[in-house]
């Protein structure tokens, strides 16, 4: 039981942030950001790049982190805000053209090439009788600050009362002086930047290559959608319900369901999991799951 | 050299016939279709799946309107309470899954490894001039399928399709049938799409997976965007704009000495580019939707 709470707590570390910084950066700019997935990828790269200059770990990291956000803050003002006066779904393939461009960049500048931030290897930690490296647990307290941050930002301090009073009604709070611009900035450099320690925590356990960012993108977008697309708190509930699917069905003997004594689903076959969540979800949950009202989305 | 551009020329129009169907879609309908190149799975594993079993290309092309016709409604489903990004989102996912069944179902699909020798629709003796005849093939299937979009779009039907793009729910409200619509516009974008994987298979013999990454749905996406968004003739210059200068990129990298990850790169810069270009300074494309002139 231990493994499995535990792969699933490294899965939700995974999905969690890119889908909160998802769901934020959707509170207030009102369309599905796929160029996220691409900050989630440049963001490790440049940490590996910084690190390679000689930087700290830490400083390299940060320092990846402003640069995403800066990155994000930039193509929203120059290219999504633009494209958004024509209609969510023409910002949404913006986006993904953006990305694109981001998969181009990194394939002339690293290569396609897998590889690896210098960790010294040492024996894995004894956790409740459970291997976990030192790498694995530092990304989990990544995310775990990352989220405390957030959610004191968000409801702790004024510029937080600000984005949520803008994402709830932006004429109202345009008419009681908030800086709508400002807000919507603020917000689009955090998404930025938790996108890109989104995929540092990922990069620190495993390897870093051009395709991370594809791989996450369904993963996250279910679990965005779950926890309802403007609820950065609810995406991490959506992460927590993605990764336990997965685990459970990586996992799981289903062979006494039907009689038999072993029926494993096929490996392949895991990551079809969150897929299957997300339609569903959008079939009959579109606007989260803690959502009941019937409207058109 | 006259081989390579009559390669060329046959993708170019097998892609202009599915770049038609996504505008029918998008560029009318206002349905943001992320998950096209399923349409065009359907086909090309129809065709695939008859040759593995030892049926002929009839069987063939029965098996692929029948797949095609259950996504197409799956996905008009799905339409029926989704706003456009989120339909977007939905399409895309259910072409991830089903590119996953036809990686992994080894024993029917053949897995990654695909379909291979399903043999030349035309067999003529000599394999160029069964090339051409597949070409023209092509060729009258693509000019069909814009003669029959064009009526489609000109007609009453056509109207209501920009109806439910523009003001879905003026369109409710004159008592227009919306999931009907959106499940006739799919059907009608479909079949030229699986037509299309259909003819494709036949041409290049082999048929798997990896024809059917989400990405190639975008190189689609980019050749709607680039011709125009609502306008059939655009997409057909889309489809051919994007397929010459893929062509020309290999000889790019020869020319100028670069590594082999620069095709890769530079068909990504392409699409990427194209997109957000066109999107920005030029969003009606090459050739802009008419506006007007159609009684129904």
């Amino acid at each position: 039981m231990i493994p499995i709470i535990i792969d699933i707590v490294l899965r939700t570390g995974d999905i969690a942030l890119a889908a909160v910084a998802l769901s934020a950066g959707y509170s207030l700019v009102k369309f599905p950001n796929i160029a996220l997935m691409q900050y989630a990828t440049v963001g490790p790269f440049l940490a590996y790049l910084f690190a390679s200059w000689g930087a700290p770990l830490v400083a390299a990291a940060l320092a990846a982190c402003i640069a995403v956000g800066l990155i994000a803050v930039l193509l929203n003002i120059t290219v999504f805000d633009r494209l958004l006066k024509s209609g969510s779904a023409i910002a949404m393939i913006g986006s993904l053209a953006a990305g694109m461009l981001f998969t181009a960049a990194l394939l002339v500048t690293a290569g396609p090439d897998s590889r690896h931030f210098d960790f010294p290897v040492e024996a894995p930690l004894n956790v409740f009788g459970s291997p976990v490296t030192g790498p694995q647990l530092l990304a989990v307290a990544i995310s775990l600050a990352a989220f405390v941050l957030l959610a004191a930002l968000l409801f702790l301090t004024d510029i937080g009362r600000c984005m949520r009073a803008t994402a709830t009604n932006p004429d109202l709070a345009r008419a009681t002086g908030i800086d709508a611009r400002l807000v919507v900035r603020v917000i689009i450099f955090l998404s930025g930047v938790l996108a890109a320690l989104g995929g540092i925590g990922i990069a620190v356990k495993g390897e870093l290559n051009i395709l991370m960012g594809q791989d996450l993108m369904l993963p996250v977008f279910a679990a965005a959608i779950l926890g309802g697309l403007g609820n950065p708190m609810g995406a991490i509930f959506g992460a927590l319900v993605i990764a336990t699917a997965e685990t459970l069905a990586a996992t799981l003997n289903f062979g006494p369901l039907i009689g038999k004594a072993f029926l494993f689903i096929p490996a392949n076959y895991i990551t079809a999991a969150s897929f299957l969540i997300l339609v569903l979800a959008l079939l009959f949950r579109p606007h989260g799951l803690f959502v009941n009202e019937v409207k058109r989305v | 050299m006259s081989e390579f551009a009559l390669h060329v020329a046959t993708i170019a129009a097998l892609y202009a016939m599915l770049a038609l169907s996504l505008n029918l879609q998008a560029g009318f309908a206002g349905l943001i279709n992320f998950g096209q190149i399923a349409l065009f799975g359907c086909g090309t594993y129809g065709a695939a799946l008859a040759f593995s079993h030892a049926l002929g290309p009839l069987a063939g092309f029965a098996l692929g309107l029948v797949l095609v016709v259950l996504v197409a409604l799956l996905f008009a489903r799905l339409g029926r309470n989704l706003g456009a990004d989120y339909w977007g989102i939905a399409t895309l996912s259910i072409g991830e899954i089903l590119r996953t069944i036809a990686t992994n179902e080894i024993d029917i699909t053949g897995g990654a490894q695909g379909i291979g020798g399903i043999p030349a629709l035309f067999d003529t003796g000599s394999p160029l001039s069964g090339r051409l005849i597949l070409f023209a093939v092509v060729l009258a299937a693509l000019i069909a399928t814009w003669f029959a979009f064009r009526r489609l779009t000109q007609s009453k039907f056509g109207l209501s399709l920009r109806l439910l793009r523009e003001e879905p729910q003026l369109a409710a409200a004159f008592g227009y049938d919306l999931d009907g619509l959106r499940r006739r516009i799919m059907l009608a974008a479909a079949l030229p799409a699986a037509l299309s994987g259909f003819l494709f298979a036949h041409y290049l013999t082999f048929v798997g997976p990896d024809q059917l990454f989400a990405s190639e749905t975008f190189v689609i996406w980019t050749m709607v965007v680039v011709g125009g968004l609502g306008s059939h003739a655009g997409a057909v210059i889309g489809a051919i704009v994007v397929q010459c200068l893929f062509a020309l990129v290999p000889f790019a990298k020869d020319a100028f000495g670069l590594p082999s990850e620069f095709v890769a790169a530079m068909r990504l810069v392409l699409i990427g580019g194209g997109l957000i270009g066109f999107l920005l300074l030029r969003p009606q494309g090459l050739i802009p939707e008419r506006i007007g002139g159609v009684r129904g």
